[in-house]
Parts: structure tokens; C-alpha cells; sequence
């Protein structure tokens, strides 16, 4: 099989294929926004609280997503280390509206990037700063710099204010996402 | 290529090797392969493997270890992002199997719930099984809308699968469940048959307490008419339980329903209602009548399992209610040369069971004509139909001791054995003209056999039964050649059984003396130390010594010697061990086997071992600080209603006995379920009979639905004579109204209340322990005439049986020497009775009865009786005395 496969790398026809782990507080729009990345067909209306994770399959760009949409929720997010080791890409996604517990959210981003399957890896990180139309939002700026962003230093990142139930921003985000996760494929091969 | 057909290669070798290619698994390498699952994209066909490993690796016992185990179960919850249809399906299986030992295993709850309601309608049953399964208390909330939905599904095996798990998730959270009983009476309406028996089922468990529902419920079915055929056996099942429960009598409704599916078209319908009408307590011939007719259209049915069923189920209704059954009789003739040996077997001994004595010989001998083809399990039916035989036909012992023993030399296995032997020891014990012939057979058998436990007890029988023959000498031998012959054990009891003969007879002593001096010299320390026992006191031939340690045993727990003699060694002290601390052993009644089982009716809860309830007792109390000065229990009693059974607090009392107190145990049950009970106690009044409360033990909380257990210390009167009487009960406790649904009280405070029991009855058996005395005579002689007293009564009781049965109940004494058995047509007894008075005192009763005498009433009958009482003690003779007027 190796010889028919090498060709239609070579020919770019395959889609090349990419676990991405979404991780935020709970009810920041993890599952609505992978949601809206679904076919319209497939999608629902109807987002309860997610329990443990479930998993997402899109694609944009030539790239095949595989998403593992996290709980959000306290008692699990210690689970979220579990999945670190064979993701290639971090979505992290924060509620811009809530302003008190967007320190909770800098926390839990602090652990994510001290734990070892994380630190030593340069593995994208792409930020939503989601719930931009409601009225009191930050600006994606503004979470930036609340997270302390410009800290991170030995890892490619982006941040972009998105609206996961009408789709606003999301594409970008995404875009930027492919191309990353593309140049650090081919960093890890030379 | 070239790797495929390597790979081909080597599955070849490894199944030429070993059939099974599971069969050397290590744990070890199975889960380091199991990193193959963090791999991308996922290699479905080879995770397939490894989770078949990991499944049969926890299937054959191997424990997996908390962190491995977590850790491979998140490896394969990345499994999920596969589609492939049979990975999905292992996954669930995983799951199922590794919830219980891996950790945060509700991660896989959102994709479950995502397969359940997904697409995919195989994957939707399993995957409900598999939430279920990881489904804990505090997370049933979270699936609770998940499952209302399936549970309603259009899809059979969606609904099914909801329905069953949900009985499981009852255990867990029957109050989250209860809230889905809308949903579950839809699904009752179900055109599936199996929906339709899965959702009664689950009906009937969150009813299952309310028994006014269940009662509405059945015959709410029973008009609607449910398709399911399974439902209609569930119903039926019910239906009996209630009435077996309730002590219903054929007249209710619960009954007309049953009795209504005997004229249902389907068969299994039929067949469950017949054997459920037979094992009813309640039947009368009557409605036996109707269930037998039905029996006995099967018996003539084409098809073998029907044929099966019935004449299975007659073979135990023949049991119990032989005339029944006769009018079967020419349908079950046919049977006899049944192709299906099992068939011809059950119907062999259905006849045995109902035919008459001139019947049985010519049966006996078809039996045996195809003896050797069935198998053990059947043939042990044969030996029952021949035990009930023996009962029914006492004069027949000859032609089937015959039989018994030939069964008895070919081959089979130990229970079949063992069910031969114990129906020879019945039929020796019951039929006293059968004794010498039984005995012979058995000592042939010992001559050769295989199992140590028989030999044993046979050789415990041979010393018990053989010293009162007619000519006791001839067992020696067949005991004597166990002692060269055998293992330790059988020899150990051969020894026993020697110095019970030297013990009975003065003829034999010099030569048993003879003998177990020959012993003492056994490689064995047991059966040396037995010999050389005997043997030193033989030699004394002392009346007295040889009735306290050959004749009669030791009558104390076993388990609680054990356990004294332990605690014992563990404190130093220089005082010797007292052996009348230990509690004494309950005589095991045998009760005669009424009740006939045939399988049907639902499961009921384990029912109490009654070997180790004192023990338990024990135990309960010496954790409780005030009660352990007094010492050892004496007698616990079966626990006694103080309350009708529908009030709102069920309480019943268990008496525990102390040498000079009783600890009144009193169980209480709060039936109210918006209701805490605090600091219940129970208020005893026996002044007047010279009771004195030493201390209560309050229980400190009874939640709604729950039990619990307050202790009253009393001290028994100073007159050791007058110890009986009745002592009222007033239970006192605080009340607090709480949340039925929370069980959280609602306010603080409470109020005080106190509720009325019944009169706790102390009596003279309270304070007699039963013990079996195996050689009566020998004992009364022991005890001697010191504290004898002797009196004459006139009883007005008709007849001797009721007489005896009267005396036993209200000494609380143990009938030894089968004197509690009354020969038909005679018009004296003699009553033997053994026990040990409380503080460890022996007592042994004689009530010598006659019909006859007068009493105040004109024409009513009236008996006799000479009581004589013997006792080690003499205010314990006082006390049985007592129990007479």
C-alpha cells in the first residue's frame, strides 16, 4: 500500500488529517462552535452541557479536523491532560463576557502550558474569544491581555474575537489554524 | 506485500500451535500495545484485536490495576473519533467491562449519549447499556432526559435496551427512575412483545412497595390484554407473590387472574399459570383440579418440552397432593416408555408417587430396566419417589431396600450417593422393623466406598443405632475392619462408633477394650487420641462418665468455641476455662418439605442462616459498651410482632438472654417516608413480677423507609424461681416532619410523641436452650434423683399428639429418643425432653401420659400426665415445673 499512498501524497490529493483538542471554561461555546463547524445538515439547535467529551470530525483547507470537545465543567477539566500528549492543535475558547471568571480561564490556561505534554511540544494555539456581540465584551485585545498572551513565547498563537452561533470569526480562526498546524508538520519533517 | 504475507505466516504457525490465540495473553505487553490507540488515523481492524485481548484478558480473572487500567481506557476513548461500525461496537463492550475498575469513566458520557440518540440505530441499544453501566448516582440527572427519550423510542431494541438498564440504574437511583413512570406505562402499550414484557418488568420494580399498586396494576393488565406472552408469565408471577405474601385464599382477585390465563392461548401462558396455581400456598383440591387438567392435556402433546414441563411439575405436585394426580394416572402409564428417558423417569415416579401398594413392584422393576441409561441427577429423583415410597408404605421395605442397595453398589457419583445413603439412614430411623436390614446394607457399603463423608456418617449411625439391636456384636467387625483399612478421618469415626458399643453393652467391653488398645498405636494423632480417650474410660465402666463423654456429645457452638477458647489464649489469667460460657447449639428442626418450589415466583431476599444468627447477635451486642459485663448469650429468641404489619413503625423484639439478664433488641421500622425518628427508645414496665430496667439504649436516628435497633437492659427478679411474666412497652421518640423526596428534615426542633406496643411476653423457653441428648436414658441416670420433683396433672387436651406438641412448646425443650412422635391407635406415652436451663444447667424431663381421667367439664376429654424432672439445679426445676400450670 505504501507505493499507491506516496503518490497521492505527492499529488496532494489526500487530506491530510489533524486531532485538535478544544478546551475552555464551561459555557464559553466549545460545542456550539464546533457545531457551526459541522455540515448544515448535521447541525442542532439544541447544546446541552457537555459531560466528559465528544468528537467532532470537519474540514477546511485540505486539512481533516478531528476535534475532542472538552467539558468545560470543574470537575473535569482535569481530564483534559489525558488528550494533550497526541493532539497536533489547542483551541482554546473563553467566554469575553464574563469578566470575573476570565481569570478562572487564566489559571486553567497557566496549567495547560506548564504540563509536560504541552510545554516542550511547539504546538499551535488558536484563542476565541467568543460571545463578541453581547454588550459588555471584551475586545480580543482586552482578553489578551487579561490571559497575559505575550508570555507565551516558544509556541505559535493567535487570537481572534468570534461569534460561534453566527459563524462571525470563527473561519479565520480556523484558517490561521491550517496553516499553522501545516508549517509545523513540515518543521517536524526537516 | 512481502509484510501481509509474513504476517499470514505467522497466524498459521501460531493456530497450528494452539487452538486458542487468546491463550498465553500477558497483561504487561497487552497494554503496551494498547498505546497503539493514541495512534492516528486509528488502525481499526488492529484495535479490534487488542480490545478482544483486553476483554478476555478481564473475563479469565487477570485484575487490572487502577492507573493501568485509567490509562488505557482514556487510550480508547480516542478510539471514538473512528467510525468504523464493529470498532464502536468493542468499545462499548470495553467500556462495560472496565467501569468498575478504571477511574472518571463518565468521560465517555457525551459521546454515548451522542450514539444513543444518534444515526445509527445499532449502535444506539449498546450504547445506552454502556451509559448505564457508568452511570453513577450523582450523574443520573444528567442522563435522566436521554433515557425518558429512549424509553419511548419507535426502535424495539432502542426502548428494550433503555427499559432494561433502567432496572439496573433502580439500584443506583430508584427515586430518578420513579420519576420515569410515564414514560414506562407508554412503553407498556408497546406492539413489540419484548418492550411490552421489559416495561412491565420495570413497572413492577418502582411499584414494587406500594403493594396497592401492584394489586391495580395486574388487574389493570389483566382486562387491557398485553400482547406479550412473556408480560402475561411476569403478571402471573406477581400475582402469585401477592397472595403467597398476603395470605390470600383462592376467593381474591389476584387468584381469578391466574386461574383466568389457564384458558390463555398461548401455551407457555397456560403452562406458567398451572404450575404457578400448584405451588400456591392457599390451593385447595379443587382448584388443583383445574391446573392438573390442564397438566394432563400437555402430557399428551407432540412436543417434548411441554410433555417435559408437566409431567415435571405433576411429579412435584404429586408430592405433596397424591390424589390429584391420580386421575393422570393413564396418561402418565403411556409416558413410561417415553423415548425421552427424563420424560419416562419423572413419569415413573409420578406413579410411584400415586399409585397404590399393589402397583409398586411391577414399576420398580420397569425402572430398573433402564436404570443404567439415565443419569445421575434423574436417578436421584428415583431415589426420592423411593424414600416417599418407604413413608407411605412402611410393609414395602423389604423389595425397596432391595433396591436401594443394588443402586447403591453400581457406580455413580457423590451426590447420587449420598441422596441412597441418607434415604437408607431415614428409613432406618423412621421403621424400626426395617433397622436390621438397613444397617446390613450400609455396612456392606462402607465395606467399599470412596467417600470419606459417608463412611463417616454411616459409622456414626452404626454406634448410635448398632449397640440397640438384637446382636451387636456382629458390627464390630464391618467397624473394626474401617480401623485397619482406611484413612484417618474414617478411622477417627470408627473408633467413636467402637467405644459407643463397649459404652451400651457390658458383654462387649473386654473385647472393645481389646481393640482400642490394639488402636492406640495409629500413625494418626487423632485416631490415637481417641483410642487412648476411649480406652482410659472404658475402663472405669462408670455410668455417669461413659453417658457424659461417649453416649451424649458436647452440645455447645462449635463457631463459638472456637471463638472463646481464642479470646481466651489471647488474655493472660490463671482462671480456667469455662465451658458453660459458651452459648449452647441450637438444635437444628428439621422441618418436613412442604412447600414444593417448581421455580416459579419471583426471587426473594436470602433468608437469615439460621446456624449463625447467635453469633451475629453476639457480635452486634459486645459492640454496644453497656452490655459487655454480661457475659456470653444464653438463647436468643426468634424475633416477635409488637405491631400489626400496616401501622406506621413495624417494631419487633428479639429477647437475648444473659445468665442474670435479658437485653430486649427491639427493630424498628419507619414505614413513614416524611418522617425522622431521633432518639427512639422503648419504655419497659415489669415491676410487678420483680423486672427491673437497668438501662436503655436509645437508637439515635431512624431515617424515612429505614430500620433501626434499640436495646432495653432488664434484670431478672431475685427470686431465681419466678422468672416469667409480661413486661408493656411504650416506645418514645422525637419526631421530625422532613422532605419525603430529600429525607431532609425540615425544621430543627421536633416534637415528642410516644406510640403503644404490645406486651413482651417473657416464658419458661425463654429460658431453656433445646438440646439433643442422643442416649436419654443415659443422662437421666447421670443427673440422678437429687433435684427431682415429681407431679401429677390432668390435662384437658383430647388427644396425646396435641399433648406432646403443647408440653415441647411451652418447656421450649428438645424431644430426644423420637419420643415426640406418637405411635397411631395407643393410648399412653412416654415423653422424653432434654435442655439446658439458663446459667448452663442441664434438665431433662419425664412426662409419662394416658388418655383418660376427668376434669371439671363433663365428657371432654382428658389426659393424664406424671411429670418428672430432673435438673442439675434446683430452682431451675422449680421453673419448668411452672411452665406446666
Amino acid at each position: 500500500m505504501g507505493l499507491f499512498d506516496a503518490f497521492i501524497e505527492w499529488l496532494g490529493l489526500r487530506n491530510r488529517e489533524a486531532n485538535v483538542l478544544v478546551v475552555g471554561l464551561d459555557n464559553s461555546g466549545k460545542t456550539s462552535l464546533l457545531n457551526f463547524l459541522r455540515p448544515l445538515e448535521v447541525q442542532t439547535n439544541n447544546i446541552v452541557p457537555t459531560v466528559g467529551f465528544s468528537v467532532e470530525h470537519f474540514s477546511c483547507h485540505g486539512l481533516s479536523f478531528t476535534a475532542f470537545d472538552m467539558s468545560g465543567q470543574s470537575r473535569y477539566r482535569t481530564l483534559w491532560a489525558n488528550y494533550y500528549r497526541t493532539t497536533n492543535a489547542i483551541i482554546f475558547i473563553i467566554d469575553s463576557s464574563d469578566r470575573t471568571r476570565i481569570f478562572v480561564a487564566r489559571e486553567e490556561l497557566q496549567q495547560l502550558l506548564s504540563h509536560p505534554d504541552v510545554s516542550k511540544r511547539n504546538i499551535p494555539i488558536l484563542f476565541f474569544a467568543n460571545k463578541m456581540d453581547t454588550r459588555d465584551a471584551l475586545s480580543d485585545i482586552g482578553v489578551s491581555s487579561a490571559l497575559s498572551l505575550e508570555d507565551i513565547t516558544n509556541k505559535s498563537w493567535y487570537i481572534c474575537s468570534s461569534n460561534a452561533l453566527t459563524g462571525e470569526g470563527v473561519v479565520t480562526g480556523i484558517e490561521w489554524l491550517s496553516s499553522a498546524i501545516k508549517t509545523s508538520h513540515e518543521q517536524g519533517k526537516k | 506485500m512481502l509484510s501481509s504475507f509474513r504476517k499470514q505466516d505467522k497466524k498459521d504457525e501460531e493456530s497450528s500451535t494452539s487452538g486458542n490465540p487468546y491463550k498465553n495473553l500477558e497483561k504487561a505487553s497487552v497494554l503496551q500495545e494498547s498505546r497503539t490507540f493514541n495512534e492516528t488515523p486509528v488502525n481499526a481492524r488492529k484495535c479490534i484485536q487488542i480490545l478482544t485481548k483486553i476483554i478476555y484478558m478481564i473475563n479469565q480473572g487477570e485484575q487490572l490495576g487502577q492507573t493501568e487500567a485509567t490509562e488505557t481506557f482514556f487510550a480508547m476513548t480516542k478510539l471514538f473519533q473512528s467510525k468504523d461500525m464493529m470498532l464502536r461496537r468493542m468499545i462499548y463492550l470495553s467500556i462495560k467491562e472496565m467501569s468498575t475498575v478504571a477511574n472518571d469513566v463518565i468521560i465517555v458520557t457525551s459521546s454515548l449519549t451522542r450514539d444513543m440518540t444518534g444515526k445509527e440505530d445499532s449502535h444506539r441499544g449498546p450504547a445506552i447499556r454502556a451509559l448505564c453501566k457508568i452511570t453513577d448516582p450523582s450523574m443520573m440527572q444528567s442522563v435522566e432526559r436521554y433515557m425518558k427519550q429512549a424509553i419511548v423510542d419507535k426502535l424495539p431494541s432502542v426502548a428494550s435496551a433503555a427499559l432494561t438498564s433502567s432496572v439496573h440504574l433502580m439500584r443506583q437511583g430508584p427515586e430518578v427512575v420513579k420519576r420515569w413512570v410515564n414514560e414506562v406505562q407508554e412503553a407498556v402499550n408497546n406492539d413489540n412483545i419484548m418492550v411490552q414484557y421489559h416495561a412491565l418488568g420495570l413497572l413492577y420494580q418502582i411499584r414494587r412497595s406500594d403493594k396497592h399498586a401492584i394489586r391495580k396494576l395486574i388487574i389493570k393488565f389483566s382486562k387491557a390484554g398485553l400482547r406479550s406472552p412473556y408480560a402475561y408469565c411476569f403478571l402471573i408471577r406477581i400475582a402469585a407473590n401477592l397472595i403467597n405474601e398476603e395470605g390470600e385464599g383462592t376467593d381474591s382477585p389476584m387468584y381469578d387472574f391466574i386461574d383466568s390465563c389457564l384458558r390463555h392461548k398461548n401455551e407457555m401462558v397456560i403452562y406458567e399459570a398451572a404450575s404457578t396455581i400448584v405451588s400456591l400456598k392457599c390451593v385447595t383440591p379443587k382448584e388443583l383440579s383445574s391446573a392438573v387438567n390442564v397438566l394432563q392435556l400437555f402430557i399428551s402433546s407432540p412436543k417434548p418440552v411441554l410433555r417435559y414441563a408437566a409431567v415435571r411439575t405433576l411429579n412435584k405436585v404429586a408430592i405433596q397432593y397424591p390424589a390429584a394426580v391420580t386421575a393422570c394416572n393413564v396418561d402418565l402409564e403411556t409416558l413410561i416408555t417415553d423415548s425421552n428417558r427424563s420424560i419416562a423417569t419423572l413419569a415413573i415416579t409420578t406413579l410411584l408417587k400415586t399409585g397404590n401398594e399393589a402397583g409398586v413392584d411391577r414399576l420398580m422393576k420397569q425402572i430398573s430396566s433402564f436404570l443404567s441409561e439415565i443419569s445421575d441427577q434423574f436417578k436421584t429423583v428415583v431415589v426420592d419417589a423411593i424414600k416417599s415410597l418407604c413413608q407411605k408404605f412402611p410393609r414395602k421395605h423389604t423389595v425397596l431396600m432391595t433396591f436401594l442397595a443394588n443402586m447403591l453398589r453400581e457406580e455413580g457419583g457423590y451426590e447420587y450417593k449420598k441422596a441412597i445413603v441418607n434415604t437408607i439412614i431415614s428409613i432406618v430411623e423412621e421403621n424400626p422393623e426395617a433397622k436390621e436390614a438397613g444397617l446390613a446394607h450400609l455396612c456392606e457399603f462402607i465395606e467399599d466406598c470412596e467417600h470419606t463423608s459417608l463412611a463417616t456418617r454411616i459409622l456414626h449411625l452404626l454406634g448410635r443405632e448398632g449397640p440397640r439391636t438384637t446382636t451387636p456384636a456382629k458390627y464390630i467387625r464391618y467397624i473394626y475392619n474401617r480401623v485397619i483399612l482406611e484413612n484417618a478421618p474414617v478411622r477417627a469415626a470408627a473408633v467413636s462408633a467402637l467405644a459407643k458399643f463397649g459404652a451400651a453393652s457390658e458383654e462387649l467391653l473386654p473385647n472393645i477394650l481389646v481393640l482400642l488398645h490394639r488402636t492406640t498405636l495409629d500413625q494418626d494423632d487423632e485416631v490415637r487420641d481417641r483410642a487412648t480417650f476411649y480406652y482410659q474410660l472404658l475402663k472405669h465402666s462408670d455410668k455417669a462418665l461413659n453417658s457424659a463423654y461417649i453416649l451424649n456429645s458436647m452440645n455447645v457452638s462449635l463457631s463459638a468455641l472456637e471463638r472463646l477458647l481464642h479470646r481466651y489464649t489471647m488474655e493472660p489469667t490463671t482462671k480456667p476455662f469455662d465451658v458453660r460460657s459458651v452459648p449452647i447449639e441450637t438444635v437444628h428442626v428439621e422441618q418436613p418439605k412442604t412447600d414444593i418450589n417448581i421455580g416459579v415466583g419471583l426471587p426473594r431476599g436470602g433468608t437469615e442462616s439460621k446456624t449463625n444468627r447467635e453469633d451475629t447477635y453476639g457480635e452486634q451486642l459486645a459492640a454496644i459498651p453497656e452490655f459487655a459485663h454480661l457475659g456470653p448469650i444464653f438463647k436468643s429468641s426468634l424475633p416477635v410482632d409488637l405491631t400489626e404489619s400496616e401501622v406506621e413503625y413495624v417494631v419487633r423484639c428479639i429477647k437475648h438472654v444473659f445468665s442474670h439478664y435479658i437485653v430486649f433488641q427491639f427493630d424498628i421500622n419507619n414505614t413513614l417516608n416524611d418522617q425522622l425518628l431521633e432518639r427512639v427508645s422503648v419504655q419497659m414496665d415489669g415491676s410487678a413480677e420483680g423486672f427491673e430496667v437497668v438501662h436503655y439504649t436509645p437508637c439515635q436516628v431512624i431515617k424515612c423507609n429505614d430500620t433501626g435497633s434499640t436495646y432495653t437492659l432488664v434484670k431478672l427478679p431475685d427470686d431465681s424461681s419466678a422468672v416469667t411474666g409480661s413486661l408493656a412497652c411504650t416506645m418514645k421518640y422525637t419526631v421530625k416532619d422532613c422532605d419525603p423526596a430529600t429525607g431532609e428534615p425540615d425544621d430543627e426542633e421536633g416534637y415528642a410523641d410516644e406510640f403503644v406496643l404490645e406486651d413482651v411476653e417473657v416464658t419458661v423457653s425463654d429460658h431453656v436452650q433445646k438440646v439433643l441428648k442422643t442416649n436419654w436414658s443415659a443422662s437421666w441416670e447421670e443427673i440422678g434423683a437429687e433435684n427431682e420433683l415429681e407431679d401429677t396433672y390432668t390435662l384437658s387436651i383430647a388427644t396425646l399428639e396435641e399433648c406432646v406438641k403443647k408440653i415441647i412448646s411451652y418447656m421450649g425443650m428438645q424431644a430426644c429418643e423420637r419420643s415426640d412422635k406418637v405411635p397411631d391407635g395407643k393410648a399412653s406415652h412416654a415423653l422424653y425432653l432434654a435442655g439446658v436451663y439458663r446459667g448452663g444447667h442441664d434438665v431433662l424431663v419425664r412426662a409419662k401420659m394416658a388418655l383418660g381421667g376427668t376434669t371439671a367439664d363433663v365428657g371432654a376429654q382428658a389426659i393424664t400426665m406424671q411429670l418428672t424432672i430432673r435438673s442439675t439445679d434446683e430452682s431451675a426445676v422449680q421453673v419448668i415445673a411452672s411452665a406446666v400450670e
